[in-house]
């Protein structure tokens, strides 16, 4: 044994610059361990030592077969979280931030928007004269498509009792391009608000229209609670 | 170390580095599988293809009120004297002292102004204020979510009245002698107490034999007054009407009509607030398109005191569709001289328009 400290034989004592250097060359300071490395494949090495290290084909399929499956293994586990992450948001505007622009119209992927006009009762105010539903001057309060402010008549209006009428979106027409929440949050008390129809939203990874909103009102909302609902029993109906 | 052991560590050095070595490529293969299965994962998604972008909207998705928002200068019967700002978010109770003090409530207390607009007391008070009365003692009679309190000159609370509704919204109050009637837009109606705040009645609750269909309150802006004939005045926004009440709740004559042009009340709910000349004629204020106007005390539309494009910030909100719809309210008041104070929610703002000179004087 030499004076300089020893050190514990081992992986740690040899240089990683010859991890490939054939065992029981000289000079090589774990000269007295055994051989441990199978030598690089080489036209110049000896049939019989490179025979020592050939793996017969059940070896190589059984190794292939474990490779293939770990695999698929990882794949399937990248698959489940890749969906998983995706599945547990959804898409969402939020009505106090909501600027009725009309891109939730124009820039959905969709043929017809997945935002609608949605309603809540609870906080209507029934008016007679309903600025989400008529024209500013109307010619009369009635049902006439000259009077109504909707370019799709998606708003249907019900007699409830003088001088209180109850409106409800038909989701079928409506195409979210928020005029009539314009006309109820300028004039009214904001009942009508737009909302991402989760029957309708295939839910991109990137929503375009959050990608044209201006007003950045477009959020990921947790699955659980897929809509930002205004006021006391709000539905979206 | 003794050589034997050195010899058991390197032999069992080999098995160690095979197997981390199919543990390596294990994981390696295992990671790419990973990788590959979030690959797929993000692809199979639906993507967000460029989006075949719609037509740009025509004129009739637009809403459009701008024609609305254009005042003829004709019907000017005021002229802004000044502004000052009330230094309060969501300011909505405004009241003038004998003494022509302005008082303004809103979040954050109470703030107390000379006729000229100098600040003058602050008091603090942890919940909005939405309406103030003023006695002629000098004391205030506040009214704030779900209770109405009595404080002194200095803005020490005298007294906080029970017995009222728990979801009170007192959006006004009107003094006439020892009587207090608060305007309460949660439930619809108007109280009537007594100086010390205890429940004489409710005026205006529906009542087909007495001929009341009730008032119709849409959001939270309901306003009454005191007129000079002796009657309550009662802003039904719903209905576009005032409505003139005796103080036992009689309903006696009622005027107004809805429309944008301007001489009707517009939108879904106005007026949200008026006041009463000495001589009976009205000032009244709308939301939505600010407007301030004048009617004689038959209702007849006699002029302007500010149009909408007296608001440049209200507008500008309410066109972008930034307005807080319920802190949007423009209310007035007429003090003794005569002059209308006018403080809209979305500026903070109180403008002072004193009446112009007519063309003869």
């Amino acid at each position: 044994m030499s004076d300089e400290p020893s050190i514990p034989a081992g992986e740690n004592q040899r240089p990683t610059g010859e991890r490939r250097r054939p065992a029981g060359s000289v000079g090589h300071p774990a000269q007295h361990s055994p051989v441990i490395e199978p030598p690089l494949p080489s036209a110049s090495l000896p049939a019989a030592q490179f025979s020592r290290h050939a793996i017969s084909r059940r070896e190589l399929l059984k190794s292939g077969a474990r490779g293939a499956s770990l695999l698929g293994f990882g794949a399937a586990a990248g698959f489940l979280s890749g969906r998983e992450s995706k599945d547990a948001t959804r898409w969402q505007i939020d009505p106090n931030q909501c600027i009725q622009c009309g891109r939730c119209a124009t820039d959905c992927v969709l043929e017809v928007s997945a935002v609608k006009c949605v309603h809540s009762y609870g906080m209507c105010g029934y008016c007679k004269l309903c600025t989400g539903y008529f024209e500013p001057e109307p010619i009369n309060l009635d049902e006439g498509a000259e009077n109504q402010l909707c370019p799709t008549g998606a708003i249907k209006r019900e007699f409830i009792e003088d001088p209180y009428y109850e409106y409800s979106i038909n989701k079928e027409l409506c195409v979210g391009c928020g005029k009539c929440v314009k006309g109820c949050n300028m004039f009214g008390n904001g009942s009508l608000y737009l909302q991402v129809c989760h029957d309708r939203c295939i839910n991109c990874n990137i929503c375009s229209i959050a990608t044209a909103c201006p007003a950045q009102a477009f959020h990921q909302v947790p699955l659980t609670k897929p809509y930002l609902l205004r006021g006391k029993g709000a539905s979206a109906k | 170390m003794s050589e034997d052991a050195g010899h058991k560590n390197a032999s069992a050095s080999p098995q160690r580095r095979s197997f981390l070595l199919a543990a390596a490529w294990g994981g390696g293969i295992a990671g790419l599988g990973g990788l590959t299965g979030l690959t797929i994962a993000k692809l199979t998604r639906k993507q967000t293809a460029a989006p075949a972008r719609k037509p740009v909207l025509g004129d009739e998705f637009t809403y459009d009120v701008a024609r609305f928002q254009k005042s003829d200068p004709a019907l000017l019967r005021y002229q802004e004297i000044t502004r000052f700002a009330s230094g309060l978010e969501h300011a909505r109770a405004l009241a003038v002292a004998a003494d022509a003090a302005i008082f303004v409530g809103g979040n954050g207390g109470i703030r107390n102004f000379s006729a000229k607009g100098e600040a003058g007391l602050k008091i603090s008070l942890d919940q909005p204020v939405y309406s103030i009365a003023l006695r002629a003692s000098g004391e205030m009679i506040v009214g704030q979510l779900g209770k109405i309190s009595v404080l002194d000159a200095s803005g020490a609370v005298l007294a906080v009245w029970s017995g009222l509704p728990e979801n009170l919204l007192p959006t006004s109050i009107a003094l006439a002698g020892e009587l207090v009637f608060v305007a309460d837009a949660a439930n619809r109606v108007v109280l009537k107490l007594d100086a010390s705040g205890k429940k004489l009645g409710v005026i205006g609750a529906r009542d087909p034999a007495r001929n009341l269909k009730g008032f119709v309150v849409p959001s939270p802006y309901f306003c009454v007054r005191m007129a000079p004939d002796g009657l309550l005045r009662i802003a039904n926004p719903g209905e576009h009407q005032i409505e003139a009440f005796t103080l036992d709740g009689d309903l006696e004559v009622a005027w107004g009509h809805g429309s944008f042009a301007v001489a009707g009340f517009c939108g879904c709910c106005n007026p949200v607030s008026f006041d009463v000349f000495p001589d009976g004629s009205f000032v009244t204020c709308e939301k939505g398109l600010p407007r301030v106007k004048l009617y004689n005390s038959t209702g007849e539309f006699t002029g302007l005191v500010a149009g909408p494009d007296a608001f440049p910030e209200y507008l500008q909100a309410a066109n972008a569709g930034t307005t807080d719809v319920l802190g949007s309210g423009v209310y007035a008041a007429i003090d003794p001289q005569g002059r209308v104070l006018v403080l809209d929610s979305v500026s903070g703002l109180i403008r002072i328009m004193q009446r112009k000179p007519l063309d003869h004087e």
